[in-house]
């Protein structure tokens, strides 16, 4: 006797509807979509789909593990293949998701009482956020080096002591400058945990600049964007 | 040539996108009724993990009485499981679907594997290709293959979605057989494709693992190598890779077992503990990919020659002898010359015993394919070869070490008189079989090295 396999119904729980885009700067915008029906940790990220088209790219979640709505944000790369077609997108447009993926992110122990610095090169303190809104309490410094001050996206969302702008094209920073360059003035203490994410060559810095600082490749975790 | 059938009614309903099924539809199964059993035939390519499922599927297909043929000796069905890592791959996989739905005109031709997830709507509209299965569902072939033979009309994606359905390998095309704990990764390096069509990372239960090895054995296999596509990151209800292997090693028998491929980050103490154990053998092949690190964070590796290098000499320092095996990518995009330079001495100085050396090349639908700085063809085979080149000669001085010693091999094959088989560190060894088994165990004393480049071997007498 053979038996046959029943076929499976299977609703597509991947596909997201756009509910708003919050214009940051001209380019950096972010994707607001309804509550993730998966449950992610802070710092994970998502693959991102556009109906009918066969590529797909990973954003960072940049909203919190418990918010009403899944969020990442967006930065529009002039001659890119995926974000000028993202950035065509309405409301009420349908976006396919997968995830969450990925294991950049903090364990809860550390998160009530570890010290953290995280460092970001523009859209990559995405997944910063969503930890900052995560654990209200975390005990983190957040370097964020962008071009110019208004990319500080968000910004009111830190606290001021906690966030450090660093500029490379205007004089708006709280460091005027090179992220790196203010990496190697700064101190921090022996056990802190480093999160670094955004470009390799930002992330090939100051990885090098840690590591002279005599801290371990073990207590800093990386996220590259590309 | 059989007439088709038009499937286009009823269950098209349900699954619009029906375009995987056509050729072959005849619903007179050619042995139906000539009490003879149908033929089936496997091509299989890429990796292990392929290999493995492959074996799989063998087992059970014979289970149900379906005879094993190769391709020139006219099968029913052809199932041809493609691999789609490089682009080499895709044309290989493109080649053997080709070859394989001209064995027989009639045959049900299946392809699965990678290159179904890759190219899915493609391969569903070539006429050759009876149906085309995903990773996920590739271990429901016999069962889809059995519709079809009796006349159900099943679509491939009405199938169970389960990437560890698998039966334990009873009867393999080798003397190994794979075990597999782990599918899926979602590490995105930026030169792959597994993510996008392998899925993400899932682990399959200790329990489940425990029963397939205890199973496998049972039918008579010697080594089980463990394989996965990412098997490090082996996570289930709290239980870790390591806390896997161990439960394995303490299966009860006679057997070996070997890790596949991993990637290099994340090992404790423990890990280097657990090859004390007999069972299991001294060697890893630990992708390093590069030597430089601004290249392995291009490629999104999150680890660096350092950490690598600690990895090998904690190792090395417990087990001399210990064989690293390793895959390198030349050429990636980006990569300058100092950069390669990097990558040489890290092949030189982890003595690697074999280099499975990848000219990057560009894979549609990764990050790599957007990056900028692709190196010329020329340069990437001119730092290929160096590679080859030093990797032989790391392997010769690695072989060198075991002249005068001893190693357990296991005999894979015998041919005119002389047996093949690997010793515990993965060291191919030749030596007289007088009086031996294939699927067998036997302390060999090593006495010389031969063969040249790749082909190198030791050879030994049996003591
Ligand atoms: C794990 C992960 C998480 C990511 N999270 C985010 C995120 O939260 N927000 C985000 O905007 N991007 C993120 N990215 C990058 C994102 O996946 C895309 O690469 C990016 O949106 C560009 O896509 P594109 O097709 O338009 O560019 P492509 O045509 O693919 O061109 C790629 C080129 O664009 C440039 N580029 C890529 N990403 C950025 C960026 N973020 N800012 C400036 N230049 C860039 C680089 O020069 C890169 O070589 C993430 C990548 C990874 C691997
Ligand atoms: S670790 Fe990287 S190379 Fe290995 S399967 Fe995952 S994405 Fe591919």
């Amino acid at each position: 006797m053979m038996s046959f396999i029943k076929p499976e119904i299977k609703i597509d729980e991947s596909f997201y509807k756009v509910e708003e885009i919050r214009q940051l700067t001209d380019e950096t915008f972010s994707l607001k979509l309804p509550k993730a029906r998966f449950a992610f940790k802070a710092g994970q990220h998502i693959s991102l789909g556009i109906k009918g088209d066969y590529q797909s790219r990973e954003y960072s979640i940049y909203s919190g593990a418990n918010d009403e709505n899944l969020e990442v944000l967006v930065k529009e790369v002039e001659n890119g293949y995926f974000t000028p077609k993202l950035r065509k997108l309405k409301a009420g447009d349908l976006v396919e998701v997968h995830g969450p993926f990925g294991k950049f992110g903090i364990e809860q122990k550390d998160a009530e009482t570890g010290k953290f610095v995280f460092i970001a090169s523009g859209t990559g303190i995405a997944p910063f956020r969503s930890m900052v809104r995560t654990y209200p309490e975390l005990d983190y410094t957040l370097i964020h080096g962008v071009r110019y001050s208004h990319e500080a996206y968000d910004k009111h969302e830190y606290t001021n002591d906690r966030y450090i702008l660093c500029t490379s094209r205007d004089k708006k920073g709280t460091y005027n400058g090179r992220l790196t360059n203010y990496l190697k003035g700064c101190t921090f203490a022996p056990k802190t945990h480093f999160y670094l994410c955004g470009n390799s060559d930002m992330i090939f810095d100051a990885l090098e600049i840690l590591k002279d600082k005599g801290f371990e490749r073990d207590q800093i975790h990386c996220e590259v964007y590309f | 040539m059989q007439k088709k059938r038009n499937i286009q009614t009823g269950a098209d309903q349900k699954f619009p996108s029906f375009g995987g099924v056509r050729r072959g539809l005849s619903f007179s199964p050619p042995s139906e009724g000539s009490g003879e059993a149908r033929r089936v035939a496997f091509k299989t390519l890429g990796c292990r993990l392929n290999q493995y499922e492959t074996d799989a599927l063998v087992t059970d297909f014979s289970s149900a009485g379906y005879q094993l043929v190769e391709l020139n000796q006219s099968p029913d069905v052809v199932v041809v499981n493609t691999c789609t890592v490089t682009n080499q791959s895709d044309q290989k996989s493109r080649t053997t679907i080709s070859q394989a739905a001209r064995a027989n005109n009639n045959a049900v031709v299946v392809v699965t594997g990678c290159m179904a997830n890759n190219f899915k709507e493609k391969l569903e509209n070539q006429d050759n290709i009876t149906f085309v299965v995903e990773n996920n569902r590739k271990s429901s072939i016999l069962s889809l293959v059995d519709a079809h033979f009796s006349g159900e009309i099943l679509h491939p994606n009405q199938l169970p979605q389960d990437v560890f359905r698998y039966e334990p390998v009873r009867q393999s095309l080798h003397t190994r057989s794979a075990l597999k704990i782990q599918d899926g990764c979602d590490n995105f390096c930026t030169f792959c494709i597994i993510p996008m069509v392998r899925g993400r990372a899932v682990s399959r239960s200790v329990e489940s693992v425990l029963e397939n090895v205890r199973k496998t054995i049972d039918n008579g296999f010697r080594e089980i190598v463990i394989t996965g596509v990412n098997i490090g990151r082996y996570e289930y209800e709290g239980h870790r890779f390591e806390d896997l292997l161990e439960k394995i090693l303490e299966v009860p028998g006679d057997f070996r077992v070997r890790i596949s491929s991993l990637e290099p980050d994340g090992f404790g103490d423990r890990f280097v503990e657990l090859f004390q154990h007999q069972k299991l053998m001294p060697h890893l092949h630990l992708c390093l990919q590069s030597g430089s690190d601004k290249t392995l964070l291009r490629m999104r590796r999150m680890y660096d020659v350092d950490q690598f290098r600690k990895t090998v000499n904690r190792f090395r320092s417990v087990y001399p002898d210990f064989n690293f095996t390793t895959d390198i990518i030349v050429g990636f995009p980006g990569e300058t010359e100092e950069e390669f330079q990097e990558t040489l001495a890290a092949v030189r100085e982890f003595n690697f015993s074999h280099v499975h050396t990848f000219k990057y090349s560009v894979r549609k639908g990764t990050r790599a394919e957007r990056l900028e700085n692709h190196v010329p063809e020329k340069v990437k085979n001119a730092r290929s070869l160096q590679v080859r080149q030093l990797s032989e000669e790391n392997r010769m001085k690695f072989l060198k070490i075991f002249v005068g010693k001893e190693q357990q091999v296991l005999i894979e094959k015998i041919v005119q008189g002389t047996a093949y088989g690997y010793g515990e560190s993965y060291v191919p060894v030749r030596f007289r079989a007088d009086g031996v088994q294939k699927n067998t165990v036997r302390r060999v004393k090593l006495l010389d090295l031969k063969g040249e480049g790749e082909n190198m071997y030791l050879t030994g007498e049996i003591i």
